[in-house]
């Protein structure tokens, strides 16, 4: 089995992760921050020391500023409904995923304006349209750090440093690159950065958080018990329970905090490396298959862990379907929840087939899916009957 | 099986597939093709001739579904494809 869809969700977890998921059900099992006696505080130990170990993990300073959200789609939704009201204005790329469309398209819908700068059709970002873009009125910048369909990687040091210096505020999209890429918010200039952790952090679904500049305030997207202030009917107006409501998923945080743990072990210029090699492999053996479109700069250096491609002849779902059923190489064929990328790439409405790599993909693996889709080129390439239509 | 069911939301597939299954009518879960519907990553295959019971069904269990097609893939063909480029290398 040969699973290339890292960029959806990491498998497999390593296995502290695992076992600190069931360590928390039996050693720590309260419920956080609610009550004094010894099992929530251990609860609260876990969440607290998870929160550190990610504040020391992006360099964020105040541990306070992470907030922990169930994925990122859910910490992009605390930024910007938290931040935007009528009449502001937002630039971003034409790369975005539709946790980052979505929630800017309906809050265009209630006055807010929004600028889309079209990337490259090879993924590559245009700093200079982006430059321009920005007005002494934009509010906020907000761009993906790594494109989820073609990896290519945005300049983030860059675009922090740009949007310091025209006054806006700057939210980096960071599901595909927390844990695969290093970030450092200090270094970088960046605001605000929503991470997931169930992807490159190695941790369970369900995990995730949002990083907040000190100075930033945003207004709370659900309001509720958060185990403090309880004599107050108002939200608490302090992070970071001022942004957690309700009880969080700790025994995804407990098994989120060991898969950073992980990461931070074996070093995140390693893991980088690893899947930079892999990239590059791929990239190479898919000169030689006839009828392949790699879609991207080809060049593993400017992309994360993914590569997007197609086969002549065949549409991205069959390709799909005989890579799982054939060969028992797992991916994800589609418009990978970014139908603006696909536009940008000229592969809307069809899709692509992406591989994304991780940390426990293998040479060995790259190898066997280049031969299978070598395979699958030749038959696409003679031609099938087809039989289709509507009932 | 000659048909397929396109979907709103991959839980509606899967849902479907249950329904399916207890009813008696086999199934399999395929990558939704774009080419007959946009919305879904899965689609459902199944004997379209008997398309009739199997709309009704998944009405009755309130299942929600896209459409129903007379589609046959041509990844079908793929295991005799295959022999013949094997052959002909």
């Amino acid at each position: 089995m040969i699973y290339f869809d890292n960029a959806a969700t990491s498998w497999p977890k390593p296995a502290p992760v695992c076992a600190a998921l069931t360590g928390y059900f039996a050693d720590a099992g309260g419920n956080p921050g609610r009550s004094g006696h010894r099992m929530s505080i251990a609860a609260a130990r876990l969440v607290e020391g998870a929160r550190e170990t990610l504040a020391d993990f992006f360099h964020a300073g105040d541990p306070s500023r992470i907030v922990f959200t169930q994925n990122a789609t859910h910490a992009l939704n605390v930024a910007l409904y938290g931040l935007l009201r009528p009449g502001d204005r937002v630039v971003t790329t034409s790369l975005e995923h539709n946790s980052v469309m979505r929630p800017l398209r309906h809050l265009e819908s209630r006055g807010v304006a929004i600028t889309v700068v079209p990337c490259a059709q090879d993924g590559t970002f245009d700093v200079q349209g982006l430059r321009r873009a920005i007005r002494p009125d934009t509010r906020l910048l907000v761009t993906t750090h790594a494109s989820n369909v073609v990896g290519t990687l945005a300049p983030v040091a860059e675009l922090g440093a740009l949007a310091r210096e025209k006054g806006v505020f700057y939210l980096v999209d960071a599901a595909q690159t927390a844990g695969a890429v290093p970030i450092d918010v200090q270094e970088m200039r960046l605001d605000l950065l929503a991470f997931t952790g169930h992807k490159a952090l190695l941790g369970p679904t369900g995990t995730g958080g949002l990083y907040i500049r000190e100075g930033i305030e945003l207004t709370p997207l659900m309001r509720g018990g958060t185990g403090s202030d309880s004599a107050r009917e108002i939200q608490p107006d302090f992070l970071p329970d001022s942004h957690e409501s309700g009880t969080l998923n700790v025994a995804g945080i407990a098994g989120l905090a060991a898969g950073v743990r992980f990461v931070s072990e074996l070093g995140i210029e390693a893991l980088r490396k690893h899947e930079q090699a892999l990239v590059a492999q791929f990239l190479a053996g898919a000169s030689d298959i006839p009828g392949i479109i790699v879609y991207g700069p080809k060049d593993a250096k400017l992309q994360c862990g993914v590569v997007s491609f197609n086969l002549a002849g065949a549409v991205p779902s069959e390709v799909g379907l005989i890579l799982d059923q054939s060969f028992e190489i797992m991916a994800r064929t589609g418009l990978h929840c970014a139908p603006s990328a696909h536009r940008t790439l000229g592969t809307f409405p069809e899709g692509a087939v992406r591989f994304s790599f991780g940390w426990f993909n293998t040479p060995a693996e790259v190898d066997m899916a280049l031969k299978a889709l070598k395979e699958i080129s030749a038959w696409a390439a003679k031609g099938a009957m087809v039989s289709g239509g509507d009932g | 099986m000659d048909g397929l069911i396109s979907f709103f939301a991959s839980h509606h597939a899967i849902r479907a597939e249950t329904v399916m299954k207890r009813g008696g009518f086999s199934s399999q879960l395929i990558p939704g093709p774009k080419e007959l519907s946009p919305n879904c990553g899965v689609a459902l295959r199944f004997d379209y001739a008997r398309r009739g019971d199997v709309v009704e069904l998944l009405a009755a269990k309130k299942v929600r579904i896209d459409g129903v097609h007379f589609y046959r893939p041509r990844t079908d063909d793929w295991h005799v494809r295959q022999a013949e480029c094997n052959e002909s290398r």
